[in-house]
């Protein structure tokens, strides 16, 4: 039978000290008011050689939890982990980083759960209690005397009748609050409108600075250098991703590379074959040079680079969300959710054979937004 | 013919038209009326006089037409005769039904091949695109034929006969002389910058390919050799641009093949397998799939009863 909180033994100090270990745990589950219903040892008989072999199964995992945290230690100070091509000597060692890092540090975590679990159903004794839940609050004298020691408190310290103490340290932690939580919203918002006709959705790094002429450059893989584009480069039927180059940025390597990076910078350089029939945009039939078109790379939809170009069939694909564009129509979208052309920047070449930028782009590139006039 | 009185010359005398040709002076080849002392020449003279200065026109004429004239704009069979010979005899058994039998092409069935150029040869033919199987999006890649193993000499030596045939008329873009691990540029690093900007739309970063539209895909680079790799580039085959050796250099392209090298073909796997290569999807379905059935699976060995 279960003791209600009423009947609960009256235990005295003296008590205590007589009881033996056992008598105390009982009378621990009796003050909790739980009931053990069952409770069987494992290995009742100690010593037997089936309890033994048990107690080896689970100091086995931890010892293999131990080694192979040891040799997780030891593969991550000492294994080789620098780049190896894989056809220079050393490769496979490298190549064997990462799964060797990775399968002794997971060894070392399961090895050390599977003991747990091991012990715990080897060992741990099959037993059913059973607790008495009481509903309701806590009885009228407690809650009563918690709330007179709460004022009381509030008296002794005089914080009671402190108004100025408790509106000063109230606007104190109020706007640190604040600002931590401004600090946490403000990097969420931006201002992409800044700067009115030259926000930064409006104008692309093609946009001439002081008048300075824009050129057409290339990525040639190496940082800093600067390989502009001529017409003779391109065979016909072929694409080249360029870039925007002033004069005044060469040698400046973080703007060479900022030009590259810059997520509405890049344009490609298409180079169409000349039997092709070809449909310009109205109000844009001198943006092209002969053959070559320049379009953006960024494609309308949600601005994925549309760089997938079939020379065949003049088509530009976007791997995103399928949209494809036809070159030979103004890379009108002909296929998927895109809805606008690629935006076309007019390109001519100068008076050394250079490829340059006649203006920026006549419209934003990229996704649409909600001032964009379509 | 009596010397003519004026210094001029005669506009339709005998010699008229040798003068305006050859801009020479009357006067040295018909006597001034003032040295009348001098005897008239005879006509065997006057002969003479004139088949020397005819000769030297027609040599000066034909020195300046020499120097001066434009290179003949046709396409010349150069090279081995012998070896386009049997360039010709392989094309007309595997290639003439689609191609045409002056390479011009055939309507619905194949393009022209002139001006194509030896490195496309190597490429559709090497990789067993070419001949082709059937009508469809596109050429795919297939065991190459016997004739045209690679891996052969035999083989080799058809392809170099057959491109050969093909470079010889209309000329074209040709393939490197260096072949295999000779073709791998030293530096894939910078190759894997030019890969991942040039290449990496279609190819995916590890080189295992997308597909396009209408059924047309690009294909995984795992089996392409080097010279493959380089002649497909320079060719343009099928739907991939072209890329000129203005446009990558030939240094430049070597780096993109070292670099596709060392990720393709099952390298550069540090987690043991690829997953396929195709970036996050894959690996997550593969983490969610087997990384959450496993740990199902450890819920229920916990909770079973010993």
């Amino acid at each position: 039978m279960t003791l209600s909180r009423q009947d609960r033994p009256e235990v005295t100090a003296a008590d205590v000290e007589d009881m033996t270990p056992e008598q105390l745990a009982r009378l621990a589950h009796d003050l909790d008011d739980v009931e053990v219903i069952h409770n069987q040892r494992k290995w009742p008989v100690p010593g037997t050689r089936a309890e033994k072999r048990a107690e080896r199964a689970v100091a086995l995992w931890f010892a293999l939890s131990a080694l192979s945290g040891l040799a997780f230690v030891l593969a991550f100070i000492f294994w080789p982990y620098e780049y190896r091509s894989p056809f220079e000597k050393g490769y496979t060692a490298y190549a064997l980083y990462t799964p060797i890092i990775g399968a002794t540090f997971g060894l070392a975590v399961t090895a050390m759960g599977v003991g747990m679990v091991v012990y715990v159903k080897k060992f741990f004794p099959d037993d059913v209690s059973v607790q008495q839940r009481h509903d309701g609050a806590s009885d009228e004298v407690a809650r009563k005397t918690v709330l007179a020691q709460l004022a009381e408190a509030g008296q002794d310290t005089t914080l009671a009748r402190r108004s100025m103490i408790k509106r000063s340290a109230g606007a104190a932690m109020g706007i640190f609050g604040l600002g931590l939580g401004i600090a946490a919203v403000a990097p969420l918002v931006r201002n992409p409108w800044k700067g009115g006709d030259q926000a930064a959705l409006w104008v692309t790094p093609w946009a001439p600075v002081d008048g300075e002429t824009v050129y057409l450059r290339r990525d040639t893989g190496i940082l800093g250098e600067v390989s502009l584009v001529r017409p003779e480069d391109l065979a016909a039927g072929s694409l080249e991703t360029v870039f925007p180059f002033r004069e005044e940025e060469r040698g400046d390597e973080e703007a060479l590379l900022h030009a590259q990076r810059a997520s509405d910078a890049s344009v490609m350089l298409i180079r169409l074959r000349p039997d092709l029939e070809v449909l310009k945009r109205s109000g844009q039939e001198d943006f092209n040079y002969g053959d070559f078109y320049a379009y953006s790379k960024i494609c309308t939809h949600l601005g994925c680079p549309a760089s997938l170009y079939e020379q065949q069939t003049s088509r530009l694909l976007c791997p995103c969300h399928q949209s494809q564009f036809l070159v030979t129509q103004y890379a009108r979208p002909v296929f998927g959710p895109a809805t606008r052309a690629l935006p076309q920047l007019p390109i001519a070449v100068n008076d050394e054979g250079y490829f340059v930028a006649r203006s920026d782009f006549i419209e934003p590139v990229g996704p649409a937004f909600w001032e964009r006039r379509p | 013919m009596s010397p003519t009185p004026s210094p001029e010359p005669a506009p339709n005398g005998r010699e008229g038209w040798l003068y305006q040709l050859t801009g020479m002076a009357p006067t040295m080849t018909t006597p001034s009326p003032q040295k009348s002392t001098m005897r008239p020449r005879s006509q065997l003279q006057r002969r003479v006089a004139s088949a020397i200065a005819l000769g030297l026109g027609l040599l000066t004429a034909g020195g300046l037409y020499t120097a001066f004239a434009p290179q003949p704009q046709v396409a010349l069979a150069q090279g081995d005769g012998a070896l386009i010979a049997a360039g010709q005899e392989l094309f007309d058994s595997h290639c003439i039904s689609c191609h045409g039998p002056n390479l011009q092409g055939v309507q619905d069935r194949g393009p022209s091949l002139i001006g194509v150029g030896d490195a496309a040869v190597y490429f559709q033919v090497s990789s067993g695109r070419m001949p082709l199987a059937r009508q469809e999006a596109q050429a795919q890649r297939k065991p190459p034929i016997p004739q045209f193993d690679p891996h052969t000499e035999q083989g080799q030596a058809n392809l170099d006969a057959l491109s050969a045939f093909v470079q010889a008329n209309g000329g074209g873009p040709t393939r490197p002389p260096a072949t295999g691990v000779d073709l791998r540029g030293d530096n894939p690093a910078r190759g894997g910058e030019l890969f991942r900007l040039n290449c990496a739309g279609c190819h995916n970063f590890t080189g295992t390919g997308i597909a396009l539209s209408s059924g047309k895909a690009a294909p995984t680079l795992d089996p392409a050799n080097e010279s493959q790799i380089y002649t497909a580039m320079l060719s343009g085959p099928q739907s991939m641009p072209k890329f000129s050796d203005r446009q990558l250099t030939p240094e430049e392209k070597q780096d993109i093949i070292a670099y596709v090298k060392s990720v393709t073909d099952g390298n550069n796997n540090p987690g043991g397998n690829g997953l396929g290569g195709i970036g996050p999807t894959a690996e997550g379905v593969i983490a969610f799939v087997i990384g959450l059935s496993v740990m199902i699976g450890f819920a229920l060995w916990m909770g079973a009863r010993s």
